[in-house]
């Protein structure tokens, strides 16, 4: 609808931009003042331990809570003053499936797809696109309580992209399968990226499955962001992505003692 | 206004696919096929009785409005009060228990279409509670002549209640993740709002000096669904009366809607 004036702007300007982003649960800093940009068609894998705020940014850009604090664009809409435009432009995949077991695929899709403003002349189209890209369509139309967890995850995906969001916000994709479906979906994601030339921003523990499908890393720890590199860069002079990791984290508890004090 | 409709037919489809819904619809289909046939073989008792004593007068008196469809759908009240629980408690609480809540959320959509959604599926399922029901003095129609406005009158307070205890289900089912505590927790504010609250502030008003007539003991009893099925029952349709429905739904919703977007600050 509204979204003309910014697809004309998005050559240069960021997909995502995030600047003094917090939350806050009474004493507790869950991400402290995080500031990042993602340029369109960028592949960012958002790394960083449990507990480190990851889950936290990623539902404070899709609206599912408000920041405490900070400001963030999604394609050029404000989260908070915008909220509207800028949740049509995200398509998100939460840490687990938002799924209704009782519906099936097909159905199911068809909801969000409605949801999300999917015009109704397009809208069957756009239902089949993303079953058959998420590779649905043998299982449209069983119950997804008898899909196995693979399966489920593909439908999360396949919600996620059906009205061809901008940004893609993947918490944990691949979390809880097995090495097979692993790699189906990591190149279900890649796909994605190349194919539809979309901005993905996806979180995870696994240093492996950022070397394999990111572009570019952001590392989170306690609510901060210690690290903001392209992949190319942090490997690059022989060392693997764990050296990096385990040094960075070493060094950032080395360094502020204080921290968990202040949390306290 | 779009989405609220896609809500409400996607919780619709999925209620009817659920065995709760059809456990409660059988459960409540059998009871109401009981409690007529009951009421059906005391009415023709009582006649019969009358016809031995040649008490003509009191046949005269006699109709099936009064001595048949008003107690009759009365007592559906009563069981809707302990029904209605197992329809409405999966209602808002499945959703954040499946995480769905979060696909909600971030949806370019309105709390209000997901509160209003809800409501509309799940007055449809009571407007198909409140038609089996009203298939039992239809079949009067067939063999008597009880009086139709009586009869609608009757059928539409059934209506009104059931939809005004949706909108106190999804209140309730908003609280929690736990169908289990929505369903207990919508019961009792059935039984309070249905029958509790007038012999509550009677015990209480007794107690204090201010007696069963004041203020106070009116606006409670006011609250209390019970007189205003009463008076609806007996064929009395009242601007007041349909005004409690309406209004009591409008705040049960407006507490959901309330509970749903504070539930995202904490």
């Amino acid at each position: 609808m509204s979204n003309e004036s910014s697809t004309q702007k998005q050559g240069n300007s960021p997909a995502i931009e995030v600047a003094g982003l917090a939350k806050r649960y009474g004493d507790f800093e869950a991400v402290r003042g995080l500031d990042f940009e993602v340029m369109p068609g960028e592949v960012v894998g958002f790394l960083g331990p449990n507990g480190a705020g990851k889950t936290t940014t990623m539902r404070m850009l899709t609206g599912f809570i408000p920041a405490t604090d900070g400001e963030a664009r999604i394609a050029g809409h404000d989260i908070f003053s915008d909220a509207t435009n800028a949740r049509r432009a995200i398509g998100y995949l939460p840490e687990t499936p938002p799924l209704y077991p009782e519906m099936t695929p097909a159905s199911y899709v068809d909801f969000v797809a409605r949801l999300k403003d999917v015009p109704r002349r397009s809208r069957k189209e756009a239902v089949e696109r993303a079953l058959g890209r998420c590779g649905l369509l043998d299982v449209r139309g069983r119950e997804i309580r008898q899909l196995s967890k693979g399966y489920r995850q593909r439908v999360g995906l396949a919600q996620a992209i059906v009205h061809e969001p901008k940004v893609l916000v993947l918490d944990e994709p691949t979390v809880g399968l097995d090495p097979i479906q692993i790699r189906e979906i990591r190149s279900l994601i890649q796909g994605l990226a190349a194919t539809g030339g979309q901005t993905v921003l996806l979180s995870t523990h696994i240093l492996a499955e950022v070397d394999a499908i990111c572009q570019r890393v952001i590392l989170l720890d306690r609510g901060r962001k210690v690290l903001d590199q392209p992949l190319t860069e942090l490997t690059g002079g022989g060392t693997s992505l764990e050296e990096v990791f385990t040094r960075v984290m070493t060094r950032d508890e080395a360094i502020e003692p204080g921290a968990e004090g202040e949390a306290a | 206004m779009t989405h609220t409709l896609t809500i409400a037919s996607r919780e619709l489809r999925s209620l009817f696919v659920s065995p709760v819904a059809y456990v409660v619809l059988t459960l409540w289909s059998v009871i109401a096929g009981t409690f007529f046939l009951a009421s059906l073989i005391g009415f023709q008792e009582r006649l019969i009785q009358l016809q031995q004593y040649q008490m003509f007068q009191q046949i005269e008196l006699m109709n099936l409005n009064d001595e048949l469809i008003e107690p009759f759908i009365g007592s559906m009240w009563v069981i809707l009060l302990f029904l209605l629980p197992a329809v409405t408690m999966g209602l808002v609480s499945s959703e954040k228990a499946n995480g769905t809540d979060e696909l909600l959320l971030t949806s370019p959509i309105s709390i209000w279409d997901i509160v209003l959604g809800k409501f509309l599926a799940g007055a449809g399922f009571v407007t198909v509670m409140t038609a089996i029901v009203a298939f039992f003095p239809a079949i009067l129609f067939v063999y008597g002549e009880p009086e139709l406005g009586k009869t609608i009158s009757g059928v539409l307070c059934l209506l009104f209640v059931s939809i005004t205890y949706v909108a106190v289900g999804i209140f309730a089912s908003s609280v929690t993740r736990s169908q289990l505590i929505a369903f207990v927790f919508t019961l009792v504010l059935l039984v309070m709002l249905g029958m509790m609250l007038p012999f509550i502030i009677d015990i209480s008003m007794a107690g204090s000096g201010l007696g069963r007539e004041s203020g106070i003991a009116q606006s409670v009893r006011w609250m209390s669904t019970g007189s205003h099925v009463d008076r609806m029952l007996k064929g009395l349709v009242d601007t007041a009366d349909l005004a409690y429905f309406v209004i009591s739904s409008a705040v049960f919703l407006l507490l959901s809607k309330t509970v749903i977007e504070s539930a995202r600050w904490r």
